[in-house]
């Protein structure tokens, strides 16, 4: 059976950080052959960390190597005219060349669509920046808590707050804004290469992360199309929970003995059944929580006496209670409780890989699992800094 | 003119609700013929609201009864004249409802089928009940998002977008395959593994250090300052993330506070980070004078990384996407003109994206059973009589 679904695909990661190197880490993962340039000092992201003992070391940082395994490396001074000759060369060959400006810019080096066209008529450029390359803020820079802020996602995070003035929005953990841009990158330039078999033409890919976040709020935009007033972040101001936002009968979050469990047991038959999880107890008979617009109106109590209970119990406990009467709830998970999780492990969701410097190590893998193409997700774990030099630049150009 | 690069594609899509819907709008308005089947029998929940406008923009829409022998029959012959087959109910229904993969692959042996639900479609927990929302608590994600000391948030609905994008990535992706081999594809895609595929620095740093990754607010593990700061007006603020030393040299001349740019103790990161209260008050001081607007652009103007915190009704008045023509216009049933949000990329001096208004249910029943089934009028009348076409 053939592994992967881009085979003979030769994509050139120029990129550096998170969002362009997950774009080519995605078609690695598929298949495709990705080799990273980077400059004589490296990937930033090889600072980036986390690193075994917090010792920075350049071929050990934890995001470098998850974002880059299944990659090859070579290095090249892109400002020296040997280096841009050898880019041009590699190009040449290539199919997809993805970069996200700043620090390099192909086209500020002289290597940009045009240039890289003339050599490779068939060539697609996906190019990852903070707004696209256009409009009032083109020139702007922005960081993952800039874009996460400007596109409207930090408003709905924390759920409503008693004093707004006093509570700011804030942005989720990880690098949610640039790993949307990314994937909205791989998307894009899975569409081109696939035109490009049926056309033989290339395209050039301009991937904004700020339109990449605030399309994820396509419903809140539609809203706002129809003349519907954003969210309130004062909690005076809910009337009704918002979709998403975990309030009142809507559902939320309780305490347990060791951490949290999310529950939403929204419709009638499923809190009906949620009270079978609690042994139904007396106060439920009460009027104050007999339907779903008491609950609503009652939350502050009903969630009282929720967590009086669910503080007896651990979260995956109350989660294994809950999902056997099919309440919709699941434990609020760490990273440990991840590789600890049953299910994922019996779905090998998670990779491991040895690595000559980091060690041997458990990578997330991929959310699709594919019947005729299993993924060749651990074809190599990530490359040293310049690791394939000579065999890219010995043999294949 | 050119093609756009899905031209020729035909989707058959039986999803619903957000995540599905949303894929099967990139598919359709990349060029892909995407024909949403749903019968009134159990209409999409999400066909209220505005949301349902924008998430089903550029496609058809048939009615079509899989609950009555001839309407799977039906559903068959137009499995068999697909590309793509895409679901995302929850684990198991659909092979209930008589269209497992098995079943579907006999009707079209080179179908790509892409079935999506909340945990995937095997293994221990894959019947578990699931919403995007808790999704988001299940993969990790709600552990380190959050102030410091206070429990997990509760608000933010990003897993059904994050899921709908990635659909439609690994959608494309089978079908680059399929040209090359002739093969279809079985996809089991799980939501919360998309999710949890984006830790991958917390997974790390639990084997690396044993440390279990905690919320840490607006804050950075490394640079400093970086955070939300109160602007003039209520419930304002702009966020700045500084990244390097030219940075923070430009933050401390545009809020004229050269004494902390020449003091050691702040030069770098780590210092700034030890300080991170007295930063914030010496910040704070400058942004509560301007309007967060006003000190974006002078921040900017100095090179720093920031910008408003805005809630969504001032995204969508952003005229960094008005002025590039983000949004669309389309005339919505009522007769009114809708700006609606556009895509997540542009293909430079290509073919303009299809962004045409979302249809309703049955719109397109001539079409597809007419011209893609070649049924005649009268075959149709009785389908519909039958509440087979429904």
């Amino acid at each position: 059976m053939q592994r992967g679904l881009l085979p003979g695909v030769r994509v050139l990661d120029v990129g550096q950080g998170v969002s362009a190197p997950y774009c080519a880490k995605i078609l690695a993962q598929m298949g495709a052959e990705v080799i990273k340039v980077e400059p004589i000092e490296g990937d930033s992201s090889r600072a980036m960390g986390p690193f075994p003992n917090d010792i920075p070391d350049t071929e050990k940082s934890g995001m470098f190597l998850a974002l880059n395994a299944n990659k090859f490396s070579v290095t090249l001074d892109l400002t020296s005219p040997g280096g841009a000759e050898s880019f041009r060369k590699l190009a040449a060959t290539a199919d997809i060349v993805i970069q996200n400006p700043p620090p390099v810019s192909l086209e500020d080096l002289g290597l940009g669509y045009e240039n890289l066209k003339d050599g490779n008529p068939g060539i697609i450029l996906t190019s990852i920046t903070p707004f696209g390359g256009r409009g009032p803020y083109k020139d702007f820079k922005a960081t993952d808590l800039v874009l996460y802020h400007m596109s409207g996602h930090a408003h709905g995070v924390l759920g409503p707050v008693k004093n707004p003035d006093d509570d700011p929005p804030i942005r989720a953990g990880g690098y949610q804004a640039e790993f949307v841009g990314g994937m909205a990158a791989a998307t894009a330039t899975l569409m081109a290469i696939y035109g490009k078999r049926m056309t033989g033409k290339g395209s050039n890919i301009a991937i904004s992360s700020f339109e990449a976040m605030v399309t994820q709020l396509i419903s809140g935009l539609a809203n706002s199309a129809w003349g519907r007033p954003a969210p309130p972040r004062d909690l005076a101001k809910v009337e009704e929970a918002a979709i998403g936002g975990m309030v009142g009968a809507i559902g939320g979050i309780l305490p347990c003995n060791d951490g949290y469990v999310a529950i939403s047991p929204r419709e009638d038959d499923q809190w009906e059944r949620w009270l079978v999880v609690m042994g139904n107890p007396t106060w439920s008979m009460d009027d104050r929580y007999s339907t779903r617009d008491a609950r609503q109106k009652n939350s502050p109590s009903l969630w009282k006496l929720l967590s009086d209970w669910s503080v007896n119990y651990s979260k995956h406990e109350i989660a294994r209670l809950g999902q056997a009467q099919r309440v919709p709830c699941f434990a609020v998970n760490t990273v440990l409780d991840l590789m600890r999780d049953e299910h994922l492990s019996h779905r090998e969701f998670f990779v491991e890989m040895e690595h000559p410097k980091a060690g041997t190590l458990k990578y997330p893998g991929a959310a699709y699992k594919l019947s005729n193409s299993p993924l060749p997700l651990t074809a190599r774990s990530a490359p040293l800094l310049g690791e394939h030099n000579s065999l890219i630049f010995g043999g294949l150009i | 003119m050119d093609e756009l690069p899905l031209h020729g594609i035909r989707v058959l899509d039986f999803s619903w609700i957000i995540a599905g819907p949303t894929s099967t709008r990139f598919l359709a308005s990349m060029g892909a013929e995407v024909v949403k089947v749903g019968s009134a029998r159990r209409p999409d929940p999400s066909t209220r609201g505005p949301a349902f406008q924008a998430y089903n923009q550029s496609k058809l829409y048939a009615s079509l009864n899989i609950s009555k022998p001839e309407g799977l029959d039906l559903s068959k012959r137009l499995i068999a004249i697909s590309d793509v087959v895409i679901e995302n109910f929850a684990a198991g229904v659909i092979e209930r409802l008589g269209l497992g993969y098995e079943v579907v692959r006999s009707a079209n042996p080179d179908i790509i089928m892409v079935a999506s639900s909340g945990t995937g479609h095997y293994g221990p927990h894959t019947d578990y009940v699931a919403y995007g929302s808790l999704l988001q608590h299940y993969t990790g994600w709600n552990s380190i998002s959050g102030y410091p000391g206070r429990g997990p948030v509760t608000g933010g609905l990003w897993a059904d977008p994050w899921v709908g994008m990635e659909l439609a990535m690994v959608t494309v992706a089978s079908l680059n395959n399929r040209t090359l081999t002739g093969q279809g594809q079985y996809v089991d895609f799980s939501m919360a593994e998309a999710l949890s595929a984006c830790l991958p620095e917390a997974v790390l740093d639990y084997q690396m250090n044993d440390r279990v990754k905690e919320p840490i607010g607006n804050q950075d593990d490394f640079y400093s300052p970086h955070g939300v700061f109160h602007c003039a007006g209520e419930d304002r603020w702009v966020a700045i993330a500084v990244t390097s030393y030219e940075e923070w040299m430009g933050l401390c001349g545009v809020i004229g506070r050269p004494d902390l740019a020449s003091d050691d103790n702040y030069s770098d990161a780590e210092g700034r980070r030890q300080h991170n209260d007295k930063l914030e008050a010496a910040i704070t001081d400058w942004t509560m004078q301007r309007s967060d607007r006003e000190a974006m652009k002078l921040l900017q103007n100095a090179g720093v990384p920031s910008g408003p915190s805005q809630d969504i009704l001032r995204v969508f008045q952003e005229p960094q996407l008005s002025e590039t023509g983000y949004f669309s216009s389309v005339q919505a049933r009522d007769g009114s003109t809708r700006y609606l949000p556009g895509l997540p990329w542009r293909f430079e001096g290509a073919q303009e994206p299809i962004l045409t208004e979302a249809p309703v249910l049955g719109q397109h029943n001539e079409y597809v059973y007419g011209e893609l089934l070649g049924l005649s009028a009268k075959d149709i009348d009785r389908l519909v009589e039958e509440e087979i076409i429904f």
